[in-house]
């Protein structure tokens, strides 16, 4: 339906405004944003600022007043609502798995709506479920109630990416489940975008999992007005107002550590020294310097070379001194 | 994974099977009855007017006759009360809802000796007459088990289904009607059943069943005609809840 289905295409929204009736104020006012093809952009703000409500316009589970909604260059509004459905991943909170379809079923039932063949969808719940990390033969022919929450959860998603859609579209998806399998699958969810490269709209309220999803964040306020729409990083080291710094919390310089690999800053000394505490090349700066405090020192070691204290400060921006240097480097992903 | 394979493990059986000793009890009490009823009626010393309606012909013609009320009453309820239900539960037939619901319920609080004595003015005496007036009876249970059924389903499943592009139709047929069959079975288990009391009013509109032993034995003073009649009905009703049960579990889709 977008051309080249499968490979992320681009979102284009235009002055999308959604007013309901009764209401003085629009839901969503007058809406414009870009999403880059293959980005996963987040949606955050609070409860009730029209971040859902612009989510769903995408897809039309709410007609929009006005405006206008392009994806990978085709207007949205001119489709049938049902066809361009099937051609847009949805993953919601709840999950939404049928409770009378097996787990194999509840995949396979856009690819089913789609006409493809019994085969076909066989292989291509297989494929989903080992994708999700989901033994396909222990899992295909069970029901809903018989997984826990987290196996429910992947099985959203694996229903989402059945018919390899462009664009996902995903609310609050993980919201649901406990900080522990919250956690598990973000970061599956991270490897999983990685390999995949769609367009995904991700809403959260919560800063944090926009943080660690998001290639872009788009800070919302009251009527899906957009604070802010920029990389983590930025956001982070740049706040646009007090409400995204408010947004941020009061420790926005650990969480652009967070956001940084050792192996993503240089090191001191050519040689790891193996007196000093030990680091994974692949842990996070803010992991670094969590190390660095437990142990009363301001070095560590990497397994090719030294790390400093001022190379942390260094990274964020500042110079252990407190001056600012000219350019600072802030982490980019 | 230990989560995971925790909850792999404690993976129920998703349907036992119908057919324990527990399920035995009713047919099995049904029988007792049943020859206890034979052998007390086989010690009497019948006279003629007995005779006459406590033999096997007639016998197994009013058991027909009942059944053969019962069940097309109760396939013109389905016809009837399923459509009309799911067109209660839309949204968009907000108004409507509370007539038809009004209706179901008037179908039901009119005492149906009286319903079937005008519908007897209006298309004389016989079966469809009698027709007429179990179906006003029966409508109700099954109209708003159908629409409860339907307007239950939980809404993010709903919202799940359109993300997908499923069509309204879609929706209907494979999501709510489905996950109402429950409900829906519940409803028409207790048509049939009331309906199985109702037929014997038949016998008033000269449609048959077991009605006719009932009256003749009251209008003629033969206890033993009465009891007959009666002691039959009841089994016939504990009979046709026990397979509605059965139907229910066999029907209801799996992983529910």
């Amino acid at each position: 339906m977008f051309d080249r289905d499968t490979e992320g295409v681009r979102i284009e929204l235009r002055s999308l405004t959604k007013r309901y009736p009764g209401q003085t104020a629009p839901a969503v006012d007058n809406v414009s944003m870009d999403i880059p093809a293959g980005e996963l952009v987040v949606f955050v703000g609070p409860s009730g600022c029209g971040k859902t409500t612009t989510m769903k316009m995408i897809n039309r589970l709410v007609e929009p007043t006005s405006g206008e909604i392009r994806i990978g260059g085709r207007d949205v509004l001119s489709l049938n609502p049902d066809e361009l459905r099937r051609h847009i991943g949805y993953a919601i909170q709840q999950v939404g798995l049928f409770p009378h379809l097996t787990v194999a079923q509840n995949i396979g039932l856009v690819p089913k709506l789609l006409g493809w063949s019994q085969e076909k969808i066989a292989a291509r719940v297989e494929e989903l479920l080992t994708l999700v990390h989901l033994e396909p033969g222990a899992f295909t022919d069970r029901y809903p109630r018989q997984l826990s929450g987290g196996q429910q959860q992947r099985v959203g998603v694996a229903r989402a990416l059945a018919a390899d859609p462009p664009v996902m579209l995903m609310d609050e998806p993980f919201g649901a489940t406990d900080p522990i399998t919250r956690e598990h699958l973000q970061n599956e969810f991270v490897r999983l975008q990685k390999q995949l490269r769609k367009t995904i709209i991700f809403v959260t309220h919560d800063f944090e999992e926009a943080i660690k999803l998001g290639d872009r964040i788009a800070v919302l306020r009251e009527g899906s007005h957009i604070a802010q729409y920029d990389t983590p990083a930025a956001i982070l080291s740049d706040p646009a107002d007090d409400y995204v710094a408010g947004f941020i919390g009061q420790d926005a310089t650990l969480k652009r550590l967070a956001l940084l690999q050792v192996a993503d800053v240089p090191v001191t000394e050519p040689l790891p020294d193996p007196v000093l505490p030990q680091v994974a090349p692949d842990a996070s700066l803010r992991e670094a310097l969590d190390l660095m405090l437990a142990h009363g020192t301001d070095r560590c070691s990497t397994p090719s070379g030294v790390l400093t204290y001022a190379t942390l400060c260094e990274a964020v921006g500042n110079r252990p001194d407190g001056t600012r240097p000219e350019e600072a480097v802030a982490g980019d992903r | 994974m230990t989560a995971d394979t925790i909850a792999a493990r404690r993976a129920r059986p998703l349907r036992r099977l119908p057919f324990g000793t527990r399920v035995l009890f009713t047919p099995v009490a049904i029988a007792v009855v049943l020859v206890a009823l034979y052998a007390w009626v086989s010690t009497l010393e019948l006279d003629s007017i007995e005779q006459r309606s406590l033999n096997r012909a007639v016998i197994v013609a009013k058991t027909i006759e009942h059944l053969e009320m019962t069940l097309a009453a109760t396939a013109l309820v389905v016809v009837i009360a399923i459509p009309l239900g799911v067109a209660a539960s839309r949204a968009t037939n907000r108004l409507i809802a509370p007539v038809i619901l009004t209706v179901g319920n008037l179908g039901q609080a009119v005492p149906c000796i009286g319903l079937l004595v005008l519908c007897t003015f209006l298309m004389g005496v016989g079966f469809q007459t009698a027709l007429v007036g179990l179906v006003a009876y029966a409508v109700l249970p099954v109209l708003r088990n159908t629409m409860v059924g339907v307007q239950q389903v939980d809404p993010a499943l709903i919202e799940a289904a359109r993300g997908m592009g499923m069509t309204r139709g879609q929706i209907l047929r494979r999501v709510e009607l489905k996950l109402a069959v429950p409900a829906i079975l519940a409803g028409l288990r207790t048509a049939l059943v009331l309906t199985v009391g109702v037929a014997t009013l038949g016998a008033f509109v000269a449609a048959g069943g077991f009605g006719e032993l009932i009256i003749n034995g009251l209008k003629l003073n033969r206890m033993p005609v009465t009891i007959v009649g009666g002691v039959l009905t009841a089994c016939i009703a504990f009979f046709i809840d026990w397979l509605g049960g059965l139907a229910e579990d066999l029907l209801k889709p799996r992983g529910m």
